[in-house]
């Protein structure tokens, strides 16, 4: 029984080019403990669909289509005060390192007690801050700088405390937006092997979203693949890292240039975004696929299945 | 070595600020203020006081009784309500009040407009070289630009006035534009710093320009809009900085300010008994420091996408 | 601990500054068009007493010489006779200084307070008509002419309404008959300061408001506003708590930054309400060609300025983490 099913999540931005249709039709679902990658370029959607989860979509976003049913419970229904609840108790978020994810003026463990606090009417704050004491020690952060300041911690400390964060709460589902980006390659290593030892040990559902395909076919059970907006690859890393089919995954992969693969050429201006305003009627992918055809622009691509755990989105396939 | 690749969506769009010409971004401008209800309140306040400026010449043309100064009505020799003759009232010895109002737009133009600039040029030509030259210069004229920002401005030009006697309104312009130059300098200081980080600097320095020509050809084209926008706030403090001189007396006794009507009201005790006279100066001076402040704040919003984001660098 | 350093950096900055100052008054009265000795030495005095005076001041000395009894003058606090009063300057400065650290403090404090207040609540309301309201209110009360306000004020509120007295800091007959009670005293300052307060409320609020706003407005596009939003908590402990502390701080940078301008104001609103503090005093002895009490009020104002400025500046660097650690 699946913790989360996406059911063919719309959602779009109104902005002042126009309406920006920035996910189109999603699907995809997660059992407990599985962890899901999402992979894509910038403005795939991708971290669109990781807010929408928790309900953080910014005032000019608008939920088209879809359901998002979270243990039975479609999220997009809720009301205001039930998210709240939902909210890091059940579903939880490690933000991208780049961002300023923690408030300057209060200490971290405030910050971090203050989560547990929230969702548990009963502890004091007294066993609350040992709770951060001994999340503390699971990140492997030296206890006497849980009195710090953000601006006091390196970045590899600062994302330690921000999964620290994410874990307080002990969540069924964890998403993490970029969580890797901008650190040292080092400190990368260090904290992608915390991820994934967590989540082995706590169980919890990973939903892991980076642009980077290598990072995610480590740390990932499954894997989807985005681009403009929507689904073109999902299933088993294995099986699409053995024989990606869709032409995006395919010049993905190949942008690491290996011995055994076969180099994809690149059809188009990398530097072009696709346009979302007023996207191909046809397959999203079409003006930069190397292997498209003219019906490709003007037909909806869809869903062929590869095996049970793989499937893609392509006419081409059929 | 971190590699920054963050995928974050910026709203704000960056545009290259040099390749545009000027009447393009000036055209751009214009349709974003224009779309301001702020700006165009601002304006439309600030084109009447220009009106009610170059209309002080007129009155005393009809007839020399109406000269701010030294029109005296034959039949009136004391402070009057309004009336056909002089729509605003008379002042203590007769004088129409409208026409001192008249007189007072057009100092207020004067003098605000005159020491803004001048304190904008200063300010901009300290806060380019002290950001362009940084170290011992740069700190030693922010030095003294914090000594200056401290100092009350109206106060010094008080302790100023008692030393030197009576001041002139150009050197009461002077005076206000010294002082006011810290506040400006600061901000250009800090573009300059932003700026000169940027490449297109060192090509001009590779390519072998010299100081001089790189820091007025290259740098302030860039500053100057930011110079602008602070210019309309300069305006309102020497405004009021003239208007609070001629009203506790220290202002140029041969003109008439706003200032001025307001300390012949005070000082003749007519404070009580007189509205028409009280009332109007108050007003103008508040009226035309609210048009400014929003023109001041319309610009920001068309000069804000470029400039808050940098600005904010330091 | 940083506070102690960057205190310790601050406070001789100001000096230095203020060292500066002192030095620039004493080369201005000195330079300055006219007999230097006029300046310091009261015209009607006698001969001998002027001579003496001359002497214990240093005028007949060279500059250099002069200066050096000028520090040690200004040292001894020794700054000269008023001309008008007849009294030692410093006595006279110093019993004015009281009445005005007691309103501008006071102003400052509650213009800052509502202003900050006010603007959370108007950053919170934006686009509706309260904030509409508060803004616009803010932006015109911020743009009136102090004197005239002040005028304004006294005529309505204290001449027509009568509601409050039209001048000064104390009702001399409640203070001068012995049974007054302390509270009685207080009462009497507090209802004189009532009017001179709202003026300068209503003039400096405004700017504290709609800074406030503004900074809201930016904090709460912050990310760690969406780190508090996704952990759960309410909009409203997420405004408090989170975004205004942070949104605070620019407000308090901007307190400091318009503190002269706030003693100015200050100078006049005394001047106007005749409330007796050191801006009146200056304003008096400039008319007066009082030149030992202009320019003592005009140092010890200085004075107030400058540690009103450090004062500011401990608060920032209690209140912001990243500069206390």
């Amino acid at each position: 029984m699946a913790l989360l099913a996406v059911e063919n999540l719309s959602i779009g931005y109104h902005t002042r080019e126009g309406f920006l249709k920035s996910v189109q039709g999603v699907s995809f679902a997660l059992a407990e403990g599985e962890s899901l990658g999402l992979v894509g370029e910038s403005g795939c959607g991708k971290t669109t669909i990781g807010m929408s989860l928790m309900g953080l979509l910014p005032e000019n976003a608008v939920v088209t289509d879809g359901r998002i049913l979270f243990e039975d419970k479609d999220l997009l229904k809720l009301s205001k005060k039930e998210i709240r609840q939902v909210r890091w108790k059940k579903i939880a978020m490690i933000f991208q390192a780049a961002m300023n994810a923690l408030n300057p003026v209060h200490r971290v463990s405030e910050q971090i007690a203050e989560a547990i606090l929230t969702h548990d009417a009963e502890i004091s704050e007294e066993a609350a801050m040992k709770q951060v004491e001994s999340l503390f020690q699971v990140v492997g952060i030296p206890p006497d700088r849980m009195r710090d300041y953000p601006h006091q911690y390196s970045g590899g400390m600062k994302q330690r405390a921000i999964i620290a964060m994410a874990l307080s709460c002990n969540p069924s589902l964890i998403i993490a937006d970029e969580p890797t980006t901008a650190l040292d390659v080092i400190v990368q290593d260090q904290i992608l092997n915390a991820i994934k030892d967590f989540q082995k040990r706590l169980n919890f559902s990973l939903i892991f979203i980076s642009h980077d395909i290598a990072v995610v076919a480590d740390v990932c059970d499954s894997i989807g693949i985005m681009f403009a907006g929507q689904l073109v690859e999902y299933g088993n890393v294995n099986d699409v890292f053995d024989a990606p089919m869709h032409p995006y995954t395919r010049s993905l992969l190949a942008s690491y240039l290996t011995l055994d693969k076969d180099f994809v050429q690149l059809n188009s201006n990398p530097d072009e975004t696709p346009d979302l305003v007023n996207p191909t009627p046809g397959c999203r992918f079409s003006e930069r696929c190397t292997v498209a055809e003219a019906a490709c622009r003007l037909n909806t691509p869809e869903w062929v299945e590869i095996s049970p755990t793989h499937k893609a989105l392509c006419n081409q396939f059929k | 070595m971190t590699v920054n690749r963050s995928t974050r969506t910026s709203n704000t769009r960056v545009r290259p600020s040099k390749r545009f010409p000027t009447l393009e971004r000036l055209k751009e401008g214009w349709a974003v203020y224009k779309e301001n209800l702020i700006g165009k309140i601002g304006l439309t306040l600030l084109v009447i006081f220009a009106l009610m400026a170059v209309c002080s010449f007129f009155p005393p043309l009809i007839d020399p009784m109406y000269h701010p100064m030294t029109g005296v009505d034959p039949q009136i020799s004391h402070s009057t309500w309004p009336s056909w003759r002089h729509w605003l009232g008379t002042d203590f010895i007769g004088r129409d009040i409208l026409c001192q109002l008249l007189a007072g737009a057009r100092i207020a133009f004067m003098v605000g407009i005159s020491a803004a600039f001048m304190s904008i040029f200063l300010g901009t030509i300290i806060g380019m070289i002290a950001g362009y030259s940084g170290k011992i210069l740069d700190t030693l004229l922010m030095r003294l630009a914090d000594m200056i920002m401290v100092m009350p401005t109206l106060l010094v030009v008080l302790i100023l006035s008692s030393l030197f006697g009576q001041l002139n309104i150009w050197t009461i312009v002077l005076l206000i534009a010294l002082f006011r130059w810290p506040g400006v300098s600061r901000v250009i200081r800090a573009q300059t710093l932003s700026l000169k980080e940027r490449p297109f600097i060192e090509a001009a320095k590779v390519t072998g320009a010299s100081h001089f020509r790189i820091i007025f050809r290259h740098i302030m084209p860039n500053v100057l809009p930011l110079s602008l926008l602070y210019m309309t706030f300069r305006v309102t403090s020497a405004i009021i900085i003239e208007a609070a001189l001629a009203f506790l007396g220290f202002g140029d006794p041969s003109t008439v300010s706003w200032g001025m009507m307001l300390q012949w009201v005070w000082k003749t005790g007519h404070m009580f008994q007189a509205p028409y006279w009280l009332l109007p100066p108050g007003i103008c001076i508040s009226l035309l420091t609210l048009s400014f402040y929003m023109l001041g704040r319309a610009m920001e919003e068309v000069l804000d996408p470029r400039l808050r984001k940098e600005v904010a660098k330091e | 601990m940083e506070v102690r350093k960057f205190v310790l950096k601050r406070f001789i900055e100001i000096f230095i500054i203020f060292f500066v100052i002192l030095t620039v008054l004493f080369l201005l009265f000195r330079l300055a068009p006219g007999d230097p000795v006029t300046r310091m030495v009261d015209p009607t005095l006698t001969p001998e007493d002027s001579q003496h005076l001359i002497a214990q001041l240093g005028l007949d000395q060279p500059m250099g010489l002069q200066y050096l009894y000028y520090i040690k003058n200004f040292l001894t606090g020794n700054f000269g006779n008023s001309f008008h009063y007849g009294e030692a300057v410093s006595s006279i400065i110093w019993s004015r200084l009281p009445n005005t650290i007691i309103l501008f403090t006071t102003s400052i404090l509650l213009s800052a307070f509502v202003g900050i207040f006010l603007g959370k609540i108007a950053s919170w309301q934006k686009g509706t008509r309260t904030d509409t309201w508060m803004t616009l209110g803010a932006l015109v009360c911020h743009t009136l002419f102090l004197p005239w306000l002040a005028m304004l004020m006294i005529w309505i509120f204290g001449f027509k309404i009568g509601w409050f007295p039209l001048n000064g800091m104390i009702s001399p007959e409640i203070w001068m008959d012995p049974s007054s009670g302390l509270w009685l005293k207080l009462l009497d300052v507090l209802h004189h300061m009532v009017l001179p307060l709202a003026t300068l409320f209503s003039i400096h609020f405004g700017s504290y408001l709609l800074l406030m706003r503004s900074s809201m407005l930016d904090t709460l596009k912050e990310d760690y506003i969406l780190t508090a939003r996704a952990k759960g908590l309410e909009e409203k402990t997420i405004r408090n708590k989170h975004a205004a502390p942070n949104a605070a701080l620019p407000v308090v940078t901007s307190v400091g930054i318009s503190l002269a301008f706030s003693l100015s104001g200050g100078a006049l609103t005394e001047t106007v309400f005749s409330w007796p503090g050191i801006g009146r005093e200056l304003v008096f002895a400039v008319s007066n060609s009082d030149y030992p009490l202009a320019q003592g009020s005009f140092l010890l104002i200085a004075i107030v300025v400058l540690i009103a400025n450090l004062v500011v500046d401990v608060l920032y660097a209690y209140l912001d983490p990243r500069i206390r650690y």
